[in-house]
């Protein structure tokens, strides 16, 4: 017994020696960080002066409507953006088992704009809309109808979507793709003997058993709609954008252009559970999944 | 799978309109690099008649001294050695979670799975404090040091660890290789491929990664590409728009050769932190 203690405090301790330059970059940069924002949330501030008050920033917030209508944008995506992509990825996904190999050029296609930045495909899809330079323009005024204008604020939202629908489905479609080809084939096949057509084997056997995936990437997305700023941030050069447009972009402004750190840090708290809610689940599985094998 | 022709034809059809959805800005982008403003101005979907793609790209790399040039070092500078430390630390972690019955192991795994996530926004406001406190604001540093945490390179490492034999391990403990040699000659050789896809995904997320480097860099000689090309203008402080197409191109177009060329490491996967 003695000696099986030994033999697991020489283990703990070669572990911790792999561990350790993850445990000092892990802790210095994301648990101290995170302990000093909730440390900073609690204070009040004026220019370098700080003092102790509690939860009063919380308080505040909770009060301010200019941070609750600032996730109009992020409840705007997670209702209409992140379902129709699902749809839209399924969709594809389901097409491209209709081709050879699962249409490989297509994936591919498909796939790209997922390698751009967010900051650049912002650039270009504002200037696309442009009034300047878009040359969608020409198009709408063979219809005889000029002098459109896509970029106003109201349009926004509808922009947003169109470029956001662009960066993801293709990755989204890939995944979704991925899933469905990890489904037997001998279900389909079977169902096909019974005399299932086409869509009832789609609809039937295949989306119940991607309903965990795209659950996985319902929550994956919800969680980056919440935190979405650099698309509204490009196209903020170009149409006046208010500085609460999403709660990113009025944390950043908060800190940044009027100096309310400390409220900042709270507000980031605030959205920092928020998302961690949507987290959960997959924390859960995640743990439990990969260690299993060990134990 | 069988399908009637009609049916294969729709879905053909489809499926051309959605690639050019998805191709249409790449090809915008492209000949906007041959345009001048006024060309631009024009809205046509051709190339720029005649070509500017030339003076574009010596506009871009003569702006301001050459200062793209230090954006585009600074992105590879970021990027490599963010990605290659950030992964193989990650590495380190996930063997040691491998191999080792540890005290506090599970417990420390689900911690470091929990931190992940929390999302960029509420860590960065913090570290531009204490960035600020330690005068590091403003330094290369600043934006390397967050990008050594790789909280989804450990989570992987662990899976990618675990495919391997219990065996392989214990002949080099036979071997009488201890535990570093252990990790060096026999483990690493056995995930490079992991290893490969990790730093690729970290390489892109570090040289995309635009919201960290806008807080903690203030002079243009330090920011990376992403940032920079945000911060074209003339001397008036008016936006200059071939010049901010043709330097968007260029920075994607690195991603884009490393997509094209390393496509079979880029394996997607539910992407965490």
């Amino acid at each position: 017994m003695i000696r099986l203690n030994k033999a697991r405090l020489k283990a703990t301790m070669k572990a911790y020696l792999f561990l350790a330059p993850f445990l000092v970059v892990f802790i210095g940069l994301i648990v101290y960080p995170i302990g000093l924002g909730v440390r900073l949330s609690l204070y009040g501030q004026r220019g370098a002066r700080m003092w102790y008050v509690g939860l009063d920033n919380y308080k505040r917030i909770l009060s301010d409507s200019m941070f609750w209508e600032s996730f109009r944008i992020p409840l705007f995506l997670l209702l209409i953006q992140v379902p129709l992509m699902l749809l839209l990825a399924t969709i594809i996904a389901l097409f491209y088992e209709t081709r050879k190999n699962g249409g490989p050029l297509y994936r591919f296609i498909y796939y790209l704009p997922y390698t751009i930045p967010g900051i650049v495909s912002g650039i270009v899809w504002s200037y696309i809309f442009s009034d300047s330079m878009s040359p969608l323009l020409p198009f709408l005024e063979l219809f005889g109808r000029t002098g459109v204008k896509f970029l106003t604020r109201s349009n926004v939202p509808g922009i947003l979507l169109i470029i956001i629908l662009w960066q993801f489905t293709g990755y989204t479609a890939f995944l979704v793709y991925s899933a469905l080809i990890a489904i037997p084939k001998e279900y389909s096949e079977a169902a096909q003997l019974d005399g299932a057509g086409l869509w009832q084997i789609a609809l039937r056997i295949k989306l119940p058993l991607l309903k965990g995936p795209l659950f996985t990437l319902f929550i994956f997305n919800a969680i980056g709609a919440m935190q979405v700023f650099n698309e509204p941030w490009m196209l903020g050069n170009l149409v006046v954008l208010p500085l609460n447009y999403t709660p990113a972009m009025y944390i950043y402004n908060s800190a940044f252009s009027q100096g309310r750190f400390t409220y900042a840090a709270a507000m980031g708290i605030i959205l920092a559970v928020i998302t961690c809610g949507f987290s959960w689940y997959i924390l859960r599985s995640a743990g439990r999944q990969i260690l299993e094998r060990r134990h | 799978m069988r399908l009637n022709k009609r049916f294969y034809v729709v879905i053909t059809i489809v499926l051309v309109l959605l690639a050019a959805y998805f191709i249409f800005p790449f090809y915008w982008l492209a000949i906007g690099t041959t345009k001048n403003v006024s060309q631009l101005f024009q809205k046509s979907l051709l190339p720029g008649r005649p070509s500017h793609l030339r003076s574009n790209m010596s506009g871009v790399f003569s702006y301001q001294n050459g200062v793209f040039l230090s954006w585009m070092l600074n992105s590879f500078l970021y990027a490599t050695v963010g990605a290659f430390v950030g992964v193989f630390i990650a590495a380190l972690a996930g063997y040691a979670f491998r191999r080792y019955d540890f005290i506090g192991k599970r417990l420390l795994f689900v911690l470091i799975i929990a931190f992940a996530m929390v999302p960029g926004f509420a860590t960065t406001l913090p570290l531009f404090m204490m960035f600020r406190d330690l005068s590091l604001i403003d330094t290369r540093l600043a934006v390397l040091l967050p990008s050594f945490v790789n909280i989804f390179g450990v989570y992987m490492m662990v899976s990618y660890w675990n495919q391997i034999e219990e065996e392989v391990f214990d002949a080099a403990s036979i071997d009488g290789a201890n535990d570093l040699i252990a990790f060096w000659k026999i483990g690493l050789p056995n995930v490079i491929p992991g290893f490969i896809t990790l730093f690729l995904m970290a390489f892109v997320s570090i040289w995309n990664n635009f919201f960290l480097p806008l807080v903690v860099v203030n002079s243009r000689a330090r920011m990376p590409l992403i940032l920079g090309i945000t911060t074209i203008t003339d001397p008036q402080g008016f936006p200059v728009y071939n010049l901010t197409l043709t330097a968007s191109f260029f920075t994607i177009l690195p991603l884009l050769i490393l997509f094209v060329s390393l496509q079979r490491y880029f394996k997607p996967q539910i992407y965490m932190r």
